[in-house]
């Protein structure tokens, strides 16, 4: 019902459109319980090897993309868009601008969903965590996107309420950041329907899969959260938000800061030092604004908590906050450098993201489903006992679970950093002493996730049976016929930029640009033109003030340009990290060292290494910290990766990193240890990957990758398909017959091979000084 | 110039300059914000009361039909 019906000359009543929310409601409760219940799988998988049943579809490494994925897009993205459906209609007295752009968001939503789900399981994965979905898939979530903003902003501009609630500005950032992080991160050149390889390799891949995957935390997790919590929780708590202004810091700072902090997930690696610095400092700024954010809600509940100890929505809510207190106070923590040495690569990052995900998402989402059930369908909730249960089984789940991974993280940071004689030799040389050593923490994982899964058990049971019979219900509002006359004044799009803020900080930034990076003459000049613009704006601010007051209080009323500010305010944090870190990443500014190219059967093997996942659970980074060295060989330099694509630095060892692997044990090693990982590795949990033993080579396709990695600018010679067919199979036949040579009969068109000729090219690069010396050499001579 | 940028620890200065850059915002906006009058930001505050929400039957105090 897109027409509002007409009551009087003054007021026309509006039918929200609460389908659409129903929808993503119920949605919600079935993908979150699918998510935890691959999350619990895999736990247990890592318990127990023999869970994956020998078969590829159901290994840890190929299900773990499909738990981050669901947890994220199914349970957190179905939760987000019933929120922000419910509370925007009633937030701008105005019903969902299009009923057909709703349903086309909702179903083409859970195609999206089910199409990952049909494919992770495959192997059919893009490599990059958060981002693997395949590029038809990528599409399709930005045709989705799109339709969802176009929705979102056509709501705002038909509003019956003149100005926008905190809540709007947090999905109004939302929309536009995601838009930006996801076509960014997932720019990829296609070598068929179902593989691509990203258009950046190397250190430059890596910073831009962590501001991406960093900000997927902030601006898909976080922010949309937040706008809930700045609805439902005074709504639940019938009361305001504390305050207001704090709401407002809290949101600006939000977007200011959270963007550049992504190179906190790369801290000690080859990532260049001043990088490292960025992101660890604004980490750590963000703990003032999100620590206002979580006060500000738990404020809200002054002179409720009496209620809190009855009612399961408050009861979520708080708790649900106070998780957010709890995982934005960790994340500033890790990212300090020397604790990241410790913490990064091991369990403690696993608790931290489940404190978030299951403690501040899953309690606001649960909190929200029980607040809004009984108003979608007008009936109470089928059994508030049940919904109390649901509370302290969760609670008791996540402490257990990010306790025992708390547990577990420190003892494998503490083990596997540990050195002894003057740190000259490792404490525990072997990586399978960490492993024994972690084992109970990581069966008491599996129980706590195990409590948690149960629990949204219950709120399903509580919603099928309160809905049950029930009658769905549209909530409606009457408004005046014309606001015309209630409106304040708004901003055009050009008043939004050429006025005195916005000017003033524009052309300070462009002097400061041409101080930072220009030449002599540049840089003097840089420097006087920003000190004269910050001169300027001061005795401009001083007798003008109230026009920047003006421009301020008009933005805030007016969607298009603070969407439009709020999206530059994003863009300038990933502009500054991401282009010095592309120039770096070219061949001819590498120093020291610079990676081989794979030759293609090595590439063959690298992208069935991406296809399997092993990338999440061995890292190809040895860090520049003297345990790392220690264990693993020479720290990796930031030329070894340039021809990756995607990157394979990883975020988590389950296992060894695999940096120098290459050629530090004969292939039979590697074909007895991928056939059966304890016949070399006692006492290791890694799955069996025996498939790779049977499974046919796809020689055919290699001439179209080999194609798209010279576009890519990686420097293979000129040379022919046949020839790039003839090559692999040259060198997978050399392979195999030192197989035999050692007693393994394996044909050479088997995946195994490629593989084996993936794993020993790793670490193999040339020296770029030398190079650089040896040309000179030839010049002079 | 961007080689330099990327391979010395120097750059790290520009760490300093983001950091201005982000605190000034930051105080801007704090201020700007704790100049807002105290009727507006009370308005403000109370937009999610505007629409009447159906009073919940499992909540203790559901006497009042709407909140």
């Amino acid at each position: 019902m897109d027409n509002p019906l007409p009551m009087s000359n003054d007021k026309i009543t509006i039918e929200f459109n609460d389908r659409v929310v129903r929808q993503f409601l119920m949605a919600t409760v079935c993908w979150a319980a699918v998510a935890m219940l691959v999350g619990v799988l895999i736990a247990a998988q890592l318990n127990f090897w023999q869970l994956n049943f020998n078969t590829p579809w159901l290994t840890w490494s190929r299900l773990r993309p499909l738990h981050t994925n669901a947890a994220i897009f199914a349970f957190v993205g179905n939760m987000m868009f019933a929120g922000i459906y419910y509370s925007t209609q009633r937030l701008t007295k105005a019903r969902l601008a299009s009923d057909f752009l709703s349903q086309f968001h909702f179903w083409g939503w859970q195609a999206i969903i089910v199409a990952a789900a049909a494919t992770l399981p495959f192997g059919l994965t893009r490599g990059k965590e958060y981002a693997e979905l395949i590029w038809p898939i990528n599409l399709m979530v930005v045709v989705v996107w799109v339709v969802f903003a176009v929705n979102f902003f056509w709501t705002l501009a038909r509003r019956n309420e003149p100005s926008l609630y905190v809540a709007l500005w947090f999905y109004i950032a939302t929309i536009v950041t995601v838009a930006m992080l996801y076509i960014v991160n997932h720019l990829s050149i296609p070598t068929s329907l179902t593989h691509s390889y990203p258009v950046f390799g190397g250190v430059q891949d890596a910073l831009v899969q962590w501001w991406y995957g960093h900000n997927a935390v902030a601006f898909f997790l976080t922010t949309p959260i937040l706008g809930i919590m700045y609805y439902f929780l005074p709504k639940a708590a019938e009361r305001p938000v504390y305050s207001y202004r704090l709401s407002v810091v809290h949101f600006w700072s939000l977007v200011f800061v959270y963007i550049w902090a992504g190179p906190h997930h790369l801290l000690n690696t080859a990532l260049p030092n001043w990088l490292q610095t960025l992101g660890m400092t604004f980490s750590l700024m963000l703990w003032a604004p999100s620590w206002g954010g979580m006060l500000n809600g738990l404020l809200t509940l002054r002179g409720a908590w009496d209620k809190v100890r009855t009612d399961p929505v408050l009861k979520f809510f708080a708790a649900g906050v106070t998780f957010y207190g709890m995982a934005t106070f960790e994340g500033p923590l890790l990212a300090i450098r020397s604790v990241n040495a410790l913490a990064h690569y091991t369990d403690w990052i696993i608790a931290h993201v489940h404190v978030g995900t299951l403690g501040w998402n899953g309690f606001m989402a649960a909190g929200m489903i029980y607040w809004m059930l009984p108003r979608l369908w007008s009936k109470p909730l089928h059994s508030t006992a049940l919904a109390n249960l649901h509370f302290w089984i969760g609670l008791v789940g996540i402490l257990l679970y990010v306790s025992a991974m708390w547990t577990s993280g420190i003892t494998q940071g503490v083990m596997l950093n540990g050195t002894a004689e003057n740190g000259t030799v490792l404490a525990y040389p072997n990586f399978l002493d960490s492993l024994a050593a972690i084992r109970p923490m990581m069966l008491m994982r599996v129980i706590g996730g195990g409590l948690y899964l149960t629990g949204w058990f219950l709120l399903a049971y509580n919603v099928v049976r309160t809905v049950r019979g029930a009658r769905p219900v549209n909530g409606s509002i009457e408004v005046f016929a014309s606001v015309a006359e209630h409106e304040p004044a708004t901003l055009s799009l050009a008043s939004a930029f050429f006025n005195p803020p916005v000017l003033f900080s524009g052309f300070a930034l462009v002097f400061a640009c041409a101080w930072m990076f220009g030449g002599d003459i540049l840089r003097i000049a840089g420097i006087a033109g920003a000190m004269f613009c910050i001169v300027l704006a001061y005795i401009h601010f001083e007798s003008r003030g109230r026009r920047w007051a003006d421009w301020y209080d008009r933005l805030l009323v007016t969607a298009l340009p603070f969407t439009v500010l709020t999206l530059i305010a994003v863009i300038a944090g990933g502009l500054i990290q991401i282009i010095p870190t592309m120039v770096a990443n070219q061949a001819s500014n590498v120093e020291d060292r610079r990676q081989i190219p794979y030759t293609p059967l090595e590439l063959a093997g690298h992208d069935l290494y991406v296809s399997d996942g092993c990338y999440l659970c061995h890292s190809q980074m040895i860090r520049t910290l003297v345990s790392d060295v220690l264990r693993y060989g020479d720290y990796s330099r930031l030329g070894e990766s340039i021809y990756d694509h995607p990157f394979q630095w990883g975020s988590k060892r389950n296992g060894p990193d695999l940096a120098r692997v290459g050629g530090k044990y004969p292939n039979i090693w590697h074909l007895r240890h991928f056939e059966d990982p304890r016949s070399i590795s006692a006492g290791s949990n890694m799955p069996s990957f025996r498939w790779l033993l049977s499974a046919p080579l796809d020689y055919a396709a290699l001439p179209k990758k080999i194609a798209v990695q010279r576009t890519l600018g990686v420097p293979y010679p000129a040379i022919t398909d046949a020839e790039v067919v003839a090559g692999a199979r040259a060198q997978a036949k050399a392979i195999a017959d030192d197989l035999l040579a050692a007693g393994a009969s394996v044909a050479p068109d088997r995946e195994i091979v490629a593989m084996i000729a993936y794993v020993q090219k790793l670490g193999k690069y040339e020296p770029v000084a030398q190079r650089v010396a040896e040309k000179g050499s030839r010049l002079s001579d | 110039m961007f080689q330099r940028l990327i391979l010395h620890d120097s750059a790290a200065l520009y760490t300093i300059a983001a950091f201005a850059v982000a605190a000034s915002i930051f105080v801007a906006v704090a201020w700007r914000a704790l100049l807002m009058r105290q009727s507006e930001t009370d308005r403000l505050g109370r937009l999610p009361f505007e629409t009447p929400t159906p009073a919940s039957q499992h909540e203790p105090d559901s006497k009042s039909a709407t909140h």
